[in-house]
């Protein structure tokens, strides 16, 4: 591609990094092809670009690691994709002080490896550590089953570098654990996709890493059951890392099935004897519940689960025709499970969910349809109802074009997203970043 | 200041007592001296009016009054902040939320509550309390400071070193936007859709709109506490501690810092068992399960004596933990009885600096010819470094105001922070540019357009800016609940 952008951009980074022409076909999204893409090499850089583009007009779709890319709309035009991918690097990092200062293309995986041989982590579990960016992780609020007890990144973000859609360059927040002046601008920018700003660094708080690290996994013969033990565990004195509730579908697909209906898995990290101690107080816990076996899980097998469970959105099916987030009380997962499940199997689907049953937050997997988008289409528009009518929300995680083009990717905002649109057009008036990937059409 | 003709005053007294009722306005000058001040009695404006409504709807009515006669307003608490950042500025309406107190529902199993504004924080506590909850932010002066007002300031406290600030226990607020309308942000449910309003709402000091309802989460108390007293010769000792026992890799609950003065005061006034002659001791508090956690113990304890503590002290009961808490929390009544008055600032610095941080500190204050005492979150590094002074003397309040400055200067050049948790407000505005750019303000500042494009929601806060007509000084006066010795300024 020979516009006068494209060259303007090869002159701010150099041609050997922008991509036109047939090596954007890895970065063709639903179907939609950049016009180019760039790896700046500094935040100056990013800065130039993005002058650049704000002067022609050219929207710019930020790029992590590229494992969020199906979220949200279909993208009307990708414009510039602007990958972070050089910017890799471990800036500041004081075990002393728990924090670090990473560039936002560091994947995470490369991250906790560095913390590792100080013994601490980042409390950040997502899928796919080894793709997924830091500033991807935030931009998309990325988060795991330990989120349970350890937050998510709005928690652990403390400070944060971000270059605006003018070009100016930003911080938020700072370098310590403790801090309240000016307005908290890194929340501001956990979630918000890109749209405001394209984060270029940022500071985290880290944690140490637990002597000893666990999962418990318990079969449960009933659904109900399964759902009564999950909160009893809330209301009892033992302090898990994660609570995750598994469906029959989603337990045997995953391999981790013996033919029950559910089941909890359940991370418990410390010292090992408050670990041995938690693991064996479930089973008193749930005496009674028509618990069907009650295993513990170290190492490679923990780790193995784990990831299953993170990746169940990819994992459950090998073509799965939607995958969607549902946010209700914990109370309210249970029968959200069941009834849901009931109406995909009304529409001809097959379902398979899990949650992180604590914080009500419900991922549902759709297959089948026999290449139809309209029984997923009418699934999904009867679950957000459903969520809906009991005060909560779904959002399209994933989902081919065809369905997508059929139902909103995020539900119907309140009044609410005046604010947001108020707060999108003080900070990129000419709608260039990310256009229409956000909620309310931002 | 209120510039107010008193006939104009009188057709808005009336319109007023239309939406909460005559008992429920205040506009004698009198009665409004009580409200020109928060707990940083440095700064003193004096409003138009003070309202007191009772519900959401007349929280509106009275912005929606304030927005059309184009007349600054500002919410107030309880009044125990200590930057000026509810203190009415350009006059008008100060809407005070105290009437406002009610926990509204406590749903246990989802492990959530929505209470409002100017509920006290640690009515929270009591209200969930027997079923064995409570509420983890915990301000010092949580026996007075209300839920809303800690939602302003993003208020922190000692325990916020595991279990986090205000901000990372609210789920939703019903706000009342600067136009009027009323508006949730977030809610019960985790990961509302779009932009985090409820991350930006909190710690906005008041300027993005009222709080009328709060979705808070509550916490199952623990199993179990340990509490431990380390003692040191010198204060670099239990500065060096502090990053010891973060070494261990164990997170305690609290970890507080007492210097010689402030142990020398609090044993003077109180006597809680800290000796008189120590240079500094920590104080640190471990929980969890009832498992495992004297092994914790003991592994801080071996911490604190390898870096060469002289006593290292595990609370045998109850009452001697609250003996030893009480010795920390008490520590800005028994400064009271050693100075006349005092100034707390409240820096924020990467913990491996505390010993130089510290040192400067006191080099600081001696060069201006005055004591401080240093009784501080030192776990996530925040000080309290406390200006001790008398304002009968001549020029002696412009140097410690000065002091403070610098110290917040070098806190700034370290890569810290000129506030922790007590906010911005009218305090410390100027000293913005000592660790934000012009361009990091203006972007602040279209947030804050976004919310409130008038600016009439609790101007001149904040921003840096020279041309508030805030008094300011001389006298220092405690807060009333303060002299009774019930609550502390952080």
């Amino acid at each position: 591609m020979g516009s006068p952008f494209v060259d303007g951009i090869r002159s701010i980074v150099g041609s050997q990094h922008v991509l036109t022409g047939v090596e954007l076909s890895p970065y063709v999204v639903e179907g939609r092809s950049p016009e180019a893409v760039v790896f700046p090499g500094s935040i100056e850089e990013i800065s130039a670009v993005l002058r650049l583009a704000s002067e022609e007009r050219v929207p710019v779709t930020p790029w992590g690691g590229g494992t969020k890319m199906g979220l949200g709309p279909a993208s009307q035009r990708l414009g510039l994709v602007l990958g972070l991918k050089r910017l890799h690097r471990l800036l500041e990092y004081e075990p002393g002080d728990l924090t670090a200062t990473v560039q936002a293309g560091m994947t995470l995986e490369s991250l906790q490896s560095a913390l590792g041989r100080h013994r601490q982590w980042l409390s950040l579990d997502p899928q796919f550590p080894g793709r997924a960016t830091l500033g991807g992780i935030l931009a998309t609020n990325a988060s795991g089953p330990r989120r349970h007890l350890y937050g998510t990144a709005r928690d652990l973000l403390i400070g944060v570098t971000v270059v605006e859609a003018s070009g100016a360059v930003i911080h938020g927040g700072g370098k310590v654990v403790k801090n309240v002046a000016g307005y908290d601008l890194p929340k501001l920018y956990v979630g918000s996709f890109g749209t405001l700003g394209i984060i270029a660094e940022l500071t985290v708080k880290l944690r140490p890493l637990p002597d000893d690290d666990r999962l418990v996994l318990v079969g449960f013969e009933r659904l109900e059951e399964c759902g009564r033990a999950a909160r009893l565990l809330m209301g009892s004195d033992l302090i898990p890392s994660a609570v995750e509730l598994l469906d029959g579908e989603a337990l045997g697909r995953l391999g981790l099935a013996e033919g029950e209906e559910s089941a909890l898995l359940i991370g418990f990290d410390g010292l090992a004897e408050q670990v041995a101690w938690q693991a064996e107080e479930t089973t008193r816990l749930f005496l009674g519940l028509g618990v069907t076996r009650h295993r513990l899980l170290a190492g490679a097998a923990r780790e193995e689960t784990w990831r299953a469970v993170r990746e169940i959105g990819r994992r459950v099916f090998p073509e799965p025709s939607a995958v969607v987030k549902i946010g209700v009380l914990s109370t309210q997962v249970v029968e959200i499970v069941q009834q849901t499940a009931r109406i995909a199997r009304r529409n001809g689907l097959r379902a398979a969910f899990g949650a992180h049953f604590t914080l009500g937050l419900v991922t549902g997997v759709l297959a089948g349809g026999q290449g139809s988008a309209q029984p997923v289409v009418a699934t999904i528009k009867e679950w957000r109802e459903l969520a809906r009518s009991i005060g909560g929300h779904l959002a399209l995680e994933w989902a081919p074009l065809a369905v997508k083009e059929q139902v909103a990717a995020w539900g119907p905002s309140g009044p609410e997203v005046k604010i947001m649109e108020r707060l999108k057009a003080k900070l990129d008036p000419k709608g260039i970043l990310n256009p229409g990937r956000f909620v309310g059409g931002i | 200041m209120a510039t107010l003709t008193e006939p104009r005053k009188k057709v808005l007294r009336r319109q007023m007592e239309a939406i909460v009722g005559k008992s429920a306005v205040l506009s004698d000058p009198e009665e409004l001296l009580v409200y020109e001040s928060d707990g940083l009695t440095l700064f003193r404006a004096l409003a138009d009016f003070v309202v007191f409504p009772t519900d959401t709807q007349q929280v509106a009515e009275l912005v929606k009054l304030a927005s059309r006669e184009e007349m600054p307003f500002v919410a107030r608490g309880a009044g125990t902040g200590l930057s000026g950042g509810c203190l009415p500025t350009e006059g008008g309406l100060v809407i005070s939320l105290v009437r406002m107190n009610r926990v509204l529902e406590v749903d246990y199993e989802n492990q959530i509550a929505v209470v409002e504004p100017g509920l006290v924080n640690l009515h929270l506590s009591w209200a969930v309390g027997p079923r064995g909850y409570y509420y983890a932010p915990d301000p010092s002066s949580q026996q007075a400071c209300t839920v809303g007002g800690n939602i302003a300031n993003n208020s922190g406290g000692p325990h916020t070193l595991k279990y986090g600030v205000t901000t990372n226990h609210v789920l939703g607020l019903e706000v009342v936007m600067p136009d009027g309308e009323v508006v949730w942000l977030g809610g019960k449910t985790r990961d509302p859709q779009g932009y985090d309003l409820v991350g930006l709402f909190v710690g906005s000091e008041g300027t993005f709109g009222i709080a009328t309802k709060v979705v808070v989460r509550i916490l199952k108390k623990t199993q179990a506490v340990r509490t431990i007293l380390a003692v040191f010769a010198e204060i670099d000792q239990a500065s060096e501690a502090v990053s010891a026992i973060i070494g261990q890799g164990l997170v305690p609950a609290a970890l507080e810092m007492i210097d010689q003065v402030t142990i020398q005061a609090v044993e003077d006034a109180f006597g809680c068992g800290y000796p008189r002659d120590a240079g500094a001791a920590l104080l640190i508090e471990l929980d969890g399960l009832e498992v495992g956690l004297d092994l914790e113990a003991e592994r801080v304890m071996a911490a604190c004596r390898e870096g060469g503590a002289r006593e290292v002290r595990l609370a045998r009961d109850e009452a001697e933990r609250a003996l030893l808490w009480k010795g920390r929390k008490s520590a800005f009544g028994a400064y009271g009885r050693i100075s006349p008055a005092y100034m707390v600032m409240d820096g924020v610095i990467p913990r491996t600096k505390l010993p130089q941080v510290l040192r400067r500190v006191n080099e600081i204050v001696a060069a201006h010819g005055l004591r401080v005492g240093n009784v501080f979150h030192a776990g996530d590094g925040n000080l309290h470094p406390n200006i001790l002074y008398d304002p009968r003397k001549p020029g002696e309040e412009e140097r410690v105001v000065k002091a403070g400055a610098e110290i917040l200067k070098v806190c700034a050049d370290v890569g810290g922070s000129i506030s922790g948790e007590h906010g911005i407000g009218l305090e410390k505005m100027d000293y913005m540019p000592f660790i934000f750019s012009p361009a990091d303000l203006a972007t602040m500042q279209r947030v804050k357009e976004a919310f409130n494009p008038d600016g009439r929601c609790n101007p001149g806060k904040i921003f840096p800016t020279k041309k508030s007509c805030v008094e300011v000084g001389p006298a220092y006066r405690p807060h009333p609940i303060e002299e009774k010795g019930l609550a502390q300024r952080f």
